[in-house]
């Protein structure tokens, strides 16, 4: 966009690459610049929708076809048959029950582990805070794959492979950062002479922590929390590596289906697999877009 | 109390991959020697270390195509992905339209989807009888090729799931710039593509360099992905890991590959560390 209204920036341009604080549109009538500037605004909407949406819907509407021949744009014949199939098959039910008993203990366990470190290091200045911090970034500098593999390799000694144990470490190793850089940052940004005052007309350590910065913390937390059990619940390749063939959650069950069901059943599997994510996440979107995310990205 | 996540980062991490190092120069002991009884092709050092594990894996034409293939699309990943990012972000940092909420609200989308199912869906989308192969026989250009099942594919399935994390970032950063500092720069006479070069972009780095740095180390250690829309060879090294470990019972090859996997990532975590590092600096000082 920008490259485009690159010289003529004192006669119509600023009307739409302009400030949106800074200068008023109304009442101006369209140039040809402008209307270009909003032509080139909706191309870009187009194309982004068909490259971001497109594959969703694409994969959507075939969980509802009977028939569907190329080339044409939609089925020719519409049905539910696959829903059916898909929900009286035990295998594909199993899978759901354990994407649902994993998520919840990953999510407390990462909370447990790494909540008290969060206020630790947000509101102590020990010596190698810094270090320890960065540190912890030693599980999102590891591409993932690589390190499950060397993971799966030790699992062989510890017992691990194979086990429920094994899968709540591999799925909570990514989530460790969220848990505690997204919280740290939250902590950080209360004032400390809120806690102050309150300890001044006499409120105990204890009482100043539940009343006073943990509900000020808990918007932070709470988008750990839902990124922590969409991560897990939605982790597929170091479960697929350390859970088979005992433990096979509904995203690593994904990989069996492509490969061996109907094209129809595997899309009516992702859109129930897509509900928790979508539901949980339009949850946390407004705090994700408000910045939670990216402060929690930038050490201090 | 910053005990417990350091420790299990240190037990679950930093042990295995201390052990796999020492695996991959053929020590078979210790933390190893359960994965040793029934590993294939093993190359075990009598006394001191090996590197015959390495000479076998780098001599191997399928692995050396898939490493290229790996630095391929990576880079290609990640270029993408940070301009994008950008474009977004400025787009929607200077323009306050119902078009440009539409885009941001468009970009973050994969945020919601899980990865299986993006990729699967973004194979059949661009499948031999995908949705664009449909869209091109309908205007015409029957010989449109195929991209379901090819690096593109890959390279597609990466942007996908990496715009959300590089639009929200970019955004975030190009908000901190305030308004006062652009509108100096645009009064005293500075082009748009100026004030983005010169207040814009230097204000910006970290948050770029986060882009950069996040989408690259998790393109290398990526396998949904190339798995589910890539072609069987030469396909990214997560998948011929994966198939080492699990299919060929070669564990030793596949932490060898894991290794230079984490050497390509340790440049890249590098340059991530020294910015923040730069950065914190240069706030302690000003603020």
């Amino acid at each position: 966009m920008s490259a485009v209204d690159g010289q003529g920036v004192a006669l119509g341009g600023l009307e739409h690459a302009g400030l949106p604080v800074a200068r008023a549109r109304r009442g101006r009538r369209p140039t040809v610049r402008s209307v270009t500037l909003r032509a080139l605004g909706v191309f870009v909407v187009v194309v982004l929708l068909l490259f971001m949406i497109g594959p969703i819907l694409w994969l959507a509407l075939r969980a509802f076809s009977g028939l569907w021949q190329y080339p044409q744009f939609l089925p020719s014949h519409w049905t539910l048959k696959w829903w059916s199939s898909v929900f009286a098959d035990r295998s594909l039910g199993h899978s759901i029950q354990l994407s649902f008993e994993f998520a919840p203990v990953v999510t407390f366990a990462s909370a447990a582990i790494c909540l008290p470190a969060a206020y630790a290091f947000s509101r102590f200045n020990f010596p190698g805070r810094r270090v320890l911090l960065v540190s912890l970034f030693a599980t999102n500098a590891f591409p993932k794959i690589g390190l499950y593999i060397s993971m799966a390799g030790v699992f062989y000694s510890l017992n691990l492979m194979g086990t429920f144990l094994g899968v709540v470490i591999v799925q909570l190793i990514g989530t460790i950062v969220f848990m505690t850089w997204i919280p740290t940052a939250a902590f950080s940004a209360i004032p400390r002479s809120l806690e102050e005052a309150a300890r001044d007309v006499g409120a105990g350590p204890l009482r100043v922590f539940f009343r006073v910065t943990f509900p000020l913390a808990a918007p932070g937390i709470f988008v750990a929390m839902i990124l922590t059990f969409l991560a897990s619940f939605d982790e597929a390749q170091g479960t697929f590596l350390v859970g088979i063939p005992n433990y096979i959650t509904m995203p690593t069950e994904m990989y069996t289906l492509v490969l061996n069901y109907p094209e129809q059943a595997a899309a009516v599997f992702s859109i129930l697999l897509a509900i928790p994510s979508v539901i949980l996440m339009s949850l946390a979107r407004k705090h994700v877009m408000g910045g939670k995310l990216a402060e929690g990205f930038q050490i201090r | 109390m910053v005990l417990p996540p350091v420790a299990v980062v240190a037990v679950f991490i930093g042990f295995p991959v201390g052990a796999a190092i020492a695996y991959t120069l053929g020590k078979t002991g210790g933390p190893n020697s359960t994965v040793a009884l029934f590993a294939q092709r093993q190359h075990v050092a009598k006394h001191g270390v090996t590197f015959a594990a390495y000479r076998e894996v780098l001599g191997n034409a399928h692995v050396r195509g898939d490493l290229w293939a790996t630095v391929w699309v990576t880079l290609v990943t990640i270029a993408v992905v940070v301009l994008l990012s950008w474009t977004i972000g400025l787009y929607v940092r200077l323009s306050d339209t119902r078009i440009a909420r539409t885009v941001s609200a468009l970009s973050v989308v994969p945020l919601f989807i899980p990865v299986v199912i993006a990729s699967y869906a973004i194979l059949t989308f661009y499948a031999a009888q995908g949705f664009i192969k449909t869209l091109a026989y309908h205007v015409g250009w029957h010989s449109f090729p195929t991209l379901g099942y090819t690096l593109w594919a890959v390279v597609i399935g990466e942007i996908w799931v990496n715009v959300p994390f590089g639009v929200l970032m970019m955004t975030s950063g190009l908000n901190s710039v305030p308004n006062a500092l652009i509108e100096a720069a645009r009064d005293s006479g500075a082009s748009l593509p100026r004030t983005v070069r010169s207040v814009l972009l230097p204000m910006n780095v970290i948050p770029t360099v986060i882009v950069a740095t996040f989408t690259g180390i998790y393109v290398l250690g990526s396998f949904t992905v190339p798995y589910l829309t890539g072609p069987s060879a030469p396909n990214l090294m997560g998948v011929s890991m994966a198939q080492f470990f699990s299919s060929f019972n070669q564990p030793q090859q596949a932490e060898v590959m894991a290794m230079i996997v984490f050497a390509l990532a340790a440049g890249i975590g590098t340059i991530y560390v020294w910015a923040n590092m730069r950065a914190a600096k240069r706030s302690s000082v000003t603020s």
